[in-house]
């Protein structure tokens, strides 16, 4: 086709775009996602029958600080990362932030308990899971984000991929926790961390194949 | 005559608050400078260009949404087309698969690429930042003069004096030998 008349039917139809419109996009898919895994977590996993009263307590609130804080700063990546002058990621380093405050509070609870029950603490009754739940969960929150990518201009693929596939894992630990009884924040570091990085992992792979635009 | 980054970023500007004539005047505007960006570098024919640069218009209407009104338009403009040639490059190259060879050329080449990359990003590291950025983009990237100057909001002989000056000071510290 003539360059001309590419233009021509190109700009027939240009509807405004607002201002926070790239966030918005990924906001989008990323709830479209989360009512996926939400419905497999109440319908397949089932909610953990003593919420009422977990809610009361530190450690459910502990969890979902760790997780949704991980989600936000994923969530700031993955929107540098959709625009093609991505530039250098300047808030990587916000990641580190729940990591290590979990981490003193993972301490401090190995202070508090007994040696011997370090490695049942650690363990907890899902471990074997808990990691793949997460990874599980964190496909349709992927899709979700695909289905946003569609529109945006990412051009470092792998990085992009990687950034979706950790926003997607830290979403769905989030989504998670309303399943998950387990309580001690070594537990959470280690098997919560596994199956988000499991899910980044999987986006850094898939990136370059599925984000080509 | 060429557009300068004002021009284009308050086309594009106009563009996303809906103005579809606006939009239209920037495509139009854009053309002859991806045609110049790709003829520099992009080997092929007229049609090959001009398919890249028919790609890459249609990429900054279908993604403007990625557009920062906040940074520079050019900057966005030239990512989006460096984008669009090297997924050509290796659309056109995955065409003529010869089984095995290109892992080994690939493997082959990558010390010499790699160690050659950490010597320059070396060199360029000794000098001053702005310098060494100027440097990166006209010399490494193959941006020209006044796409790097547009991108950087720099005006463009300051681009080249800080090529120049660059050049000088990586000059003598080679003949020099030592660091």
């Amino acid at each position: 086709m003539n360059t001309d008349d590419l233009i021509v039917q190109l700009t027939r139809d240009v509807p405004p775009v607002r201002r926070h419109m790239l966030g918005w996009r990924i906001a989008a898919g990323i709830l479209l996602g989360l009512l996926v895994s939400g419905a497999c977590v109440v319908l397949a996993l089932g909610i953990r029958p003593d919420i009422a009263i977990a809610m009361y307590g530190f450690p459910f609130w502990m969890k979902w600080g760790y997780t949704a804080s991980l989600a936000m700063a994923a969530l700031i990546m993955t929107v540098q990362l959709a625009r093609p002058d991505s530039g250098r990621l300047r808030w990587l380093w916000l990641m580190a932030i729940p990591v290590l405050l979990l981490a003193g509070l993972g301490i401090a609870e190995l202070v508090r308990t007994p040696p011997g029950e370090w490695l049942a603490m650690w363990l907890g009754q899902s471990w074997k899971v808990c990691p793949w739940l997460v990874l599980a969960l964190a496909a349709p929150i992927f899709v979700g984000l695909l289905w946003s990518f569609r529109r945006l201009a990412p051009t470092r693929l792998r990085a992009a991929g990687a950034a979706a596939g950790l926003a997607a894992g830290a979403f769905a630990a989030t989504v998670y926790c309303i399943h998950c009884p387990e309580v001690s924040a070594i537990f959470v570091l280690t098997w919560y961390s596994l199956g988000i990085l499991l899910a980044a992992a999987a986006g850094a792979l898939l990136g370059p194949r599925l984000l080509r635009w | 005559m060429r557009a300068d980054e004002d021009e284009l970023r308050g086309l594009m500007i106009s563009g996303l608050d809906g103005n579809a004539g606006d939009h239209a005047a920037l495509l139009r505007l854009l053309v002859p400078i991806l045609r110049g960006y790709y003829r520099r570098r992009a080997s092929g024919g007229d049609d090959d260009i001009e398919d890249l640069v028919q790609e890459t218009l249609i990429a900054v209407h279908t993604r403007r949404v990625t557009y920062d009104r906040n940074r520079a338009f050019t900057g966005w403009l030239f990512a989006i087309a460096r984008y669009k040639m090297i997924d050509n490059f290796r659309r056109t190259r995955r065409l003529q698969p010869i089984d095995g060879l290109e892992d080994e050329l690939v493997a082959d080449g990558f010390e010499d690429a790699s160690s050659a990359r950490i010597d320059v990003d070396d060199l360029l590291g000794t000098l001053p930042h702005k310098q060494a950025r100027m440097i990166r983009a006209t010399r490494i990237e193959g941006l020209s003069i006044a796409e790097a100057a547009a991108a950087d909001g720099l005006g463009e002989s300051d681009v080249k004096i800080s090529v120049h000056r660059g050049l000088k000071a990586l000059m003598t510290r080679i003949e020099g030998g030592g660091r």
